[in-house]
């Protein structure tokens, strides 16, 4: 930046930007507020969420067409004062995130949004046409249908990338709402932007920086919606069918006996990198690591492990190398406690067993990766996520736990080659991701579903015959 | 030197519009409410464990906070007994009116004829200084019932403009409460309120309301009766909930630009006076309340922990002091908080903003509800 003046978020509804009075400052790593953020009240919301309910959806070539010039404008223009070098550092700056992290975030948005009805495709039934005009209605077949007009998206966050998820409803023509993190609504407010200028219109999407207690009026206002959150948050929406909670992955990585990880030291390289990219806080980072072949083994890897964490520099986020994440050091220093209340009777291994905050001189400090050896597969801690590379270690054996500790996992990477452990995988519902072999627990891709594809949320099958 | 009988009901009995003393009408109310003769059997039994003498010690307003707050003691006394005996064996009781019971049992408090004539008539006072013209007709969406707030705009109304037309909806705060409490959405109430008023919205020549902020929330996301809102109505007061400032500042420049918003704090245990917002204030001014039934129902914000009043500026416990012919309650600690503020000049007590509920009162969480 180079201008002292802060950045301004503000809500872009119906009638364009809005700035409300009350300011939310935002602040960076070191505490400094950097930008502010302006939270509309309640009747604000209702009358964007009227304005979508009243809008029109612009036909599907079109919706295509401003998508790809969106993430262009996404990716390279100057939007709302601030070009893509001036919006990564602030991002950087304010999530804690490494620069790296933070580049690749915005061309995983620029893909996603140029591509977003073609991904959407990938939920689509076999049997389900996208238009009554498809030549394969006429004998009769589904017609892939949206469920709703108006969806609203609670965001996070965490990391930049959730905001590449939502652009597929729009792409389904649905008229969003978005509400972004008031810790970091940069991202957000850009693609927002970058579709406004791109086409869509004020009642297509609405961009509504609110408090939680507004928000709830967003989602009860939107037909469907997606939910970021902890368990809380599951808890409060996870019996409302209109809502698509995302919480926490409890992602986790399976060495099997027949991995034979002490032969294959990319395998702890995997591992620590599937801990510790973006900074360790996403539902697909692993979180618990299961190894065949007892207490030793497992103490083994354990040490294998935070040894090739512990080589990651420690360093200012906008820093092209930096990978740990920062926070303001009151922050961080308050992870480490609640870090320590989670690890409870867990065995702290590594260099990191003393602290895991590293104070960067400036008010900020990285947090460095936690590895914790747990007696075994059934101990609690094996799924408490926390927002930074922590990994709990644990003993598993195949007769013993069998698939009991795995059940409750977004992403399981599983490295064995026994047919019959992927076959229990692969039939143990709860396991939402099942990667066999050296597959990094973050690894995406849009023919992947994410715990179920969005589209299949959005969607839903009619009958349509056409003989016209 | 006490009172004789013949001073106090001249000092009690003058005319609505009248200046009163503050502390001449605490004398006078003292000897009223505590005469063997006129008492209000309530505080003649409640006279021997005060510990001091009323008569004698309560002089001036600031004594006042000599009395223990026995607001609690409200919700399980006969009625009867808080009608002074003064008023003789046919007193021109109104109704009895009951607290929402927001915070347990219910309160119930008589209301009788003099004070609901006083509050209606300063009520009327502050919506003629509004501009609101004769044959202003009202929708009303406010509590009936046990509870005072809709009869008391009524009776407002029609000292305003005899002839107004006032179209009520009951709005039962318990059930409110209750559906809040047990952490079931109002949604499906506050719906029925509003599919009941868009009937008055839509069918009838209504052109001021009263509604609560968060029922006044949801009809904003009604199109046909946001429109009819918009067109119809030029004075909307709103109270029994706290409006958050970016909300009325929406409403004032973009929703209701052409409607006057204008607050209210009322509390039952003052028979449902308390303040209205002083007119004219601009947007970046809190929104300031003065007593509106001074000196008989006046407010103070002090500490919590010492009883002492805040600072100007600060929040603090909103204290209210009922003191009239028709019923005694002082130092009635509310269940909110507040801004304290300096009074308009001649004033006694304080002037307030942004009311808030505490968070806990009693030791019972409460739930503000949609009233």
């Amino acid at each position: 930046m180079t201008t002292d003046a802060l950045v301004q978020v503000d809500a872009l509804g119906p009638a364009g930007a809005y700035r409300a009075r009350y300011r939310e400052p935002v602040t960076d790593v070191t505490g400094r507020t950097v930008a502010e953020v302006g939270l509309v009240p309640d009747p604000y919301v209702a009358r964007a969420m009227a304005a979508l309910r009243k809008g029109t959806t612009a036909p599907l070539e079109q919706r295509r067409a401003m998508l790809r010039t969106a993430a262009g404008l996404f990716g390279s223009a100057t939007l709302l004062g601030l070009g893509p070098d001036d919006y990564q550092h602030l991002v950087s700056r304010v999530a804690g995130l490494g620069i790296t992290a933070v580049r690749a975030s915005t061309e995983k948005i620029v893909a996603r949004c140029a591509s977003a009805w073609e991904d959407a495709q990938a939920a689509r039934p076999a049997g389900a046409v996208t238009g009554w005009r498809d030549p394969e209605a006429r004998d009769g077949a589904a017609l892939w249908s949206r469920r709703g007009d108006v969806f609203g998206v609670h965001a996070a966050g965490n990391h930049p990338s959730v905001h590449a998820a939502w652009i597929q409803a729009l792409a389904l023509g649905y008229r969003v709402a978005v509400r972004p993190s008031r810790k970091e609504p940069f991202t957000p407010a850009r693609l927002v932007a970058a579709l406004r200028e791109a086409g869509f219109g004020a009642d297509a999407v609405v961009l509504l920086p609110t408090d939680h207690a507004v928000s709830a009026t967003m989602l009860r206002l939107a037909d469907l919606s997606m939910v970021y959150g902890g368990d809380a948050v599951i808890q409060r929406y996870g019996a409302d069918p209109t809502v698509l909670p995302q919480g926490p992955g409890r992602t986790k990585i399976l060495l099997a006996a027949d991995a034979d990880w002490r032969d294959h030291a990319d395998l702890v390289d995997l591992v620590a990198d599937s801990a510790a990219r973006s900074g360790g806080a996403g539902c697909t980072n692993v979180t618990g690591v299961l190894v065949e072949g007892g207490a030793d083994e497992a103490r083994a890897f354990a040490t294998a492990l935070a040894d090739r964490l512990a080589t990651l520099p420690v360093t200012h986020p906008e820093d092209d190398d930096a990978v740990l994440p920062v926070h303001p050091v009151a922050a961080a220093r308050a992870l480490e406690t609640q870090l320590r209340s989670v690890a409870a009777d867990a065995e702290p291994v590594g260099a990191t067993a003393d602290s895991i905050v590293a104070e960067l001189g400036d008010g900020s400090a990285a947090l460095r990766p936690a590895v914790h050896l747990l007696a075994s597969a059934a101990a609690p801690q094996l799924g408490a996520e926390l927002p930074f590379p922590c990994v709990w270690v644990a003993p598993w054996s195949r007769a013993g736990d069998g698939v009991a500790p795995l059940r409750g996992t977004l992403v399981l990477t599983a490295l064995t080659n026994d047919d019959a452990l992927i076959d229990a995988l692969a039939e143990e519902r709860t396991i939402r991701n099942v990667y066999v072999g050296a597959r990094p627990t973050w690894w995406a891709d849009p023919r992947v579903p994410h715990d179920d594809y969005l589209a299949g949320f959005l969607m839903e099958s009619r009958g349509i015959v056409s003989t016209a | 030197m006490d009172l004789d009988l013949d001073t106090a009901l001249r000092i009690l009995d003058v005319g609505p519009d009248a200046r009163v003393d503050p502390d001449e009408l605490v004398r006078a109310a003292m000897r009223w409410h505590f005469g063997p003769e006129t008492g209000t059997p309530f505080w003649l039994r409640r006279a021997a464990t005060l510990g001091f003498d009323p008569v004698a010690d309560v002089r001036t307003w600031a004594d006042l906070r000599l009395f223990p707050n026995v607001t609690d003691e409200l919700r399980d006394v006969a009625v009867a007994d808080l009608i002074p005996l003064g008023f003789g064996p046919h007193p021109d009781v109104v109704s009895v009116i009951e607290s929402g019971g927001t915070t347990g049992a219910p309160k119930r408090i008589p209301l009788l004829r003099p004070f609901a004539d006083l509050f209606s008539h300063r009520e009327a006072g502050v919506l003629t200084a509004a501009g609101l013209g004769p044959g202003t007709h009202w929708l009303a969406m406010l509590p009936a019932g046990p509870h005072g707030a809709f009869e008391q705009v009524k009776r407002a109304a029609s000292a305003h403009s005899r002839g107004s037309l006032v179209f009520g909806i009951d709005l039962d705060p318990r059930w409110v409460k209750k559906l809040a409490g047990a952490g079931q959405g109002v949604d499906a109430y506050v719906d029925h309120l509003l599919d009941q008023a868009a009937f008055v919205l839509l069918q009838q020549p209504v052109s001021a309301m009263r509604i609560t902020p968060p029922v006044l929330a949801r009809l904003t996301e009604r199109d046909d009766l946001l429109e009819a809102v918009q067109q119809k109505i030029r004075y909307l007061v709103w109270g029994g909930a706290s409006m958050d400032p970016e909300a009325r500042h929406y409403y004032r420049t973009e929703l209701l630009p052409d409607a006057v918003l204008s607050c209210r704090y009322g509390t039952t245990m003052a028979l449902g006076a308390g303040g209205a917002e002083r007119p004219g204030l601009d947007d970046d001014a809190p929104c300031a309340l003065d007593p509106s039934v001074s000196p008989y129902v006046t407010l103070s914000v002090v500490d919590a922990q010492t009883g002492e009043p805040v600072p100007y500026g600060e929040r603090g416990r909103l204290v209210v002091h009922h003191v009239s012919k028709s019923f005694l309650l002082p130092n009635n600690a509310e269940r909110d908080t507040a801004t304290r503020l300096e009074p308009l000049p001649g004033h006694v007590g304080d002037a307030i903003a942004d009311v808030a509920p505490l968070a806990e009162f009693g030791g019972v969480a409460v739930v503000e509800g949609v009233y």
